[in-house]
């Protein structure tokens, strides 16, 4: 056990455990629906039209952004339509889709990875496999996995995360239960591309069932497994690194800044079938849980299979229901059952509709600056996101929260502290964003005004130039025409004494 | 999804309810007056909360039933002399919300303490009546006659231990000749102190107010009683005479006026304390609760801004 731990974090027990964590094969989908934007980077385009046919893990669209990777299709059959659906996101908005209506064969696509005898292959195949097989980051951020493999220079471990410390989800839980065999060898894959000397693999200490599997296959005496506390927060990265290495990663930096790689057991798996098989990533493990549902369990299912496509098969009970995508902390809620399962969909929850509790005044009384993770003072945050003073809300170092709600739920008034600092970031970002802009707008007025009377002052600097030259040019010219009457007048002088004479 | 904690209603009920020892100690030595005051704040409180709320025509019932109007009262009430005229714990409840929080927006806005904005004003405005104490137990009917000024109560009140020590000082006698201990004031402060204890065991205050604002007072009160102990009383007196324990506890915690940060609130508490025995040895007052609490009240938003935690990863 460790005792370097973060401050703060929460303890939850698991709201609705499950005697023995299973993982049960979901049926083929009719159909997917296969949103062409990915978590991050441009939205793809597609490369399949209406009407034709595509095989299981055939590319069906793409970016040119190497940063992203590519769409597969998750079922083989035919493209029945490319338009707007609904996706889980916490805007509710629509986004465009490719829905592939199932044949019922999956039928796949030929493929050919670097085989079991993988440590012969070179990491940029590696990585290009990794890539073309779509694998992003499973745990819920989706981070596209190859994004952090590559040009990987001084990386001394490699941090496989297998806490899954939102209380409720057990799609790690079950993988690892399940699949160690193919966790260890993608542990292994890692190691062999990122270079690291070691790697931990970090199991919560309420797994015990996961860890005796992983060490009963774990026979690689560069790859140790540690359990961590229980507790909430554990699971994110640069807690995760503070906990296992006790390296604090700087405010506003990335892990691999301390030589560190970090990767989702799901991940890792993925990983080991793209590099092995050169396998696209075509389903995951999916926990369904939740006050309305009977039975919570885990599914393998296919991407793009819809919500209700497993919550059906979890007994849901028949009253009114809310659904939430991810973990009851930092998931998003979503409208039906009947959005798409994505690559970041590791969990559904079905509640049973409840009334929220009503939220009263802020007291300071402090709690939330307690269990706060990243020590932050929620307290004063909110104070300013709420009057928002964004500068003052960064100055109490607004940037460096990772939203994960422990704040609200030690919340004695039942604010949403963390909606709020959402909203204060975004706050400030555009007011820095419209502040850059407008600075330039001023700094461009300001120069044309500036280019104005320059020229104004050149041109009348130029005038006064000429106006003196003309008036030497003048006064040359009287001397000349002196010089001329003068010249005259002798010569009218001289004449008229001659003619005198 | 929140946590099963107590909420901010129960928190208000619990801090009410941890105040009872020391208004039962109250009562055992001064009588049915302590109940009364209270009666009188906490119905004043409701009807100025009431009526300001409607004023202000917002939602009237969760704000009062957010108890926070009701533990100021009780406060108040508990801090001026048991038989002090009627109109003095309703002028100074209705000056404590009003004034005191429901001009700064109500709950949560407030930078001072209600209840001792509340107990200050009187002080400064009433002195005698805020300084004449039951000498003795009085029956509710005693009670009644002196609060509601039916006889005079002359026979049954009297200065409490720090205004008579103030008085005797000045007369030039040395702490050694005066008999410096109050039963009764010790039992009060034993009280609150109790309920205090409480207050931590159930996770509703945190230790370092309290424990600051003590070593705050233990050290001034020792250091001066180590330079002359003729004339500054000794620690223990400081400690269980006066408003020492409900301050330390129950007043100077109130979160909202205090400061938030871990390292702050110890700053907090131990100028406090060190500010109470100055004011109660240096000052005109015999006590120095209110005025030292109001005073660390401004400072808040410094003391804030200067002890925030290092931020992970900084």
């Amino acid at each position: 056990m460790l005792n370097q731990s973060f401050n703060g974090g929460i303890v939850i027990p698991n709201p609705h455990p499950v005697e023995t964590v299973e993982i049960i094969l979901a049926p083929l989908p009719d159909k997917v629906v296969l949103p062409l934007q990915q978590r991050i980077g441009d939205e793809a385009s597609p490369c399949v039209k209406v009407g034709d046919k595509v095989l299981t893990g055939q590319v069906i669209a793409k970016t040119q952004d190497h940063f992203c990777v590519p769409i597969h299709a998750t079922i083989s059959g035919k493209v029945v339509s490319i338009d707007d659906q609904i996706i889980p996101h916490k805007s509710g908005l629509k986004s465009k889709c490719i829905t592939i209506e199932s044949d019922g064969k999956d039928q796949w696509e030929e493929h050919k990875g670097c085989g079991s005898d993988f440590l012969h292959c070179d990491q940029a195949t590696m990585i290009e496999y990794i890539q073309s097989s779509g694998i992003v980051g499973l745990g819920g951020a989706g981070f596209p996995a190859h994004a952090k493999l590559e040009g990987i220079q001084d990386c001394h471990t490699l941090i496989v995360n297998g806490t899954e410390c939102e209380p409720g989800i057990m799609c790690d839980d079950a993988l690892m239960q399940h699949h160690p065999r193919e966790v260890i060898r993608g542990v292994e894959i890692l190691l062999h591309i990122c270079g690291a000397q070691r790697a931990i693999i970090a199991v919560e200490d309420d797994k015990q069932e996961a860890l005796n599997s992983l060490l009963m296959y774990c026979h690689n005496d560069r790859i140790s497994i540690e359990q961590i506390p229980t507790k909430y927060t554990s699971g994110a990265e640069k807690l995760l690194v503070k906990a296992l290495l006790d390296i604090e990663i700087p405010s506003g930096g990335f892990a691999i800044d301390t030589g560190v790689v970090c990767q989702n057991v799901a991940t890792t798996k993925a990983i080991f079938d793209a590099v092995v098989d050169n396998k696209p990533l075509v389903s995951r493990i999916v926990t369904v849980t939740g006050s309305g549902v009977e039975s919570p369990n885990n599914y393998e299912v296919r991407l793009g299979s819809s919500f209700e496509h497993i919550v059906s098969m979890s007994n849901p009970n028949t009253n009114q229901h809310a659904v939430r995508m991810g973990g009851m902390m930092m998931g998003v809620d979503v409208e039906t059952t009947n959005t798409p399962i994505c690559k970041i969909t590791n969990c559904i929850f079905v509640n049973n509709l409840e009334e929220r509790a009503s939220t009263q005044e802020c007291i300071r009384c402090g709690r939330c600056n307690q269990a706060c993770p990243v020590d932050l003072l929620p307290q004063q945050l909110y104070w300013y996101a709420k009057s928002e003073n964004t500068d003052k809300a960064m100055d109490y170092n607004l940037a460096d929260c990772i939203e994960c709600r422990c704040c609200d739920y030690v919340c004695p008034s039942h604010i949403p502290l963390a909606e709020y600092f959402s909203f204060a970031k975004a706050l400030h970002r555009k007011t820095t964003e419209d502040q850059y802009r407008t600075d330039i707008a001023r700094e461009r007025f300001e120069f044309r005004e500036y280019r104005l009377e320059r020229n104004k002052r050149e041109r009348a600097e130029m005038m006064a130039a000429k106006k003196e030259e003309l008036k030497k040019k003048m006064a040359n010219d009287k001397a000349q025409k002196d010089k001329i009457a003068a010249a005259m007048a002798r010569v009218n002088k001289t004449k008229k004494a001659s003619d005198d004479a | 999804m929140h946590s099963n904690a107590l909420n901010t209603n129960q928190i208000m009920r619990q801090v009410i309810y941890a105040l009872a020892l020391g208004i039962g100690a109250a009562y055992t030595f001064f009588g049915w007056g302590v109940i009364l005051q209270i009666v009188l704040a906490v119905v004043t409180a409701i009807v100025v909360e009431f009526s300001f709320l409607s004023l202000r025509k917002l939602p009237v019932k969760p704000a009062i039933s957010d108890g926070s109007a009701v533990l100021s009262a009780v406060l108040l009430a508990i801090s001026i002399p048991s038989i002090a005229p009627w109109w003095i714990i309703v002028v100074g409840t209705a000056f404590a919300i009003i004034f005191g929080k429901q001009l700064y927006g109500g709950l949560g806005n407030n930078p001072f303490n209600p209840a001792m904005l509340g107990y200050a004003f009187l002080l400064v405005s009433y002195p005698l009546q805020m300084t004449t104490w039951a000498s003795e137990f009085l029956n509710l009917s005693q009670a009644i006659n002196a609060i509601f000024n039916l006889t005079s109560v002359d026979a049954l009140s009297g200065a409490t231990q720090l205004d008579e020590v103030k008085t005797q000082l000045a007369l030039g006698k040395v702490i050694n000749e005066l008999e410096v201990h109050s039963i009764s004031q010790a039992w009060i402060n034993a009280g609150f102190l109790l309920g205090g204890l409480y207050l931590i065991a159930r996770k509703v205050i945190t230790w370092h107010i309290p424990a600051a604002f003590i070593a705050g007072i233990v050290f001034v009160s020792s250091m001066l009683y180590l330079i002359d102990h003729q004339i500054y009383l000794p620690m223990q007196n400081h400690l269980m005479l006066g408003a020492t324990m409900l301050g330390a506890f129950f007043i100077a915690t109130d979160p909202v006026s205090a400061s938030t940060t871990p390292k702050g609130r110890l700053i907090y508490g131990f100028l406090i304390g060190v500010l109470v025995v100055v004011i109660r040895v240096f000052g005109s007052y015999p006590d120095g609760v209110a005025f030292a609490v109001l005073l660390m009240n401004i400072t808040v938003p410094l003391i804030d801004y200067y002890t925030q935690p290092k931020v992970f990863g900084k």
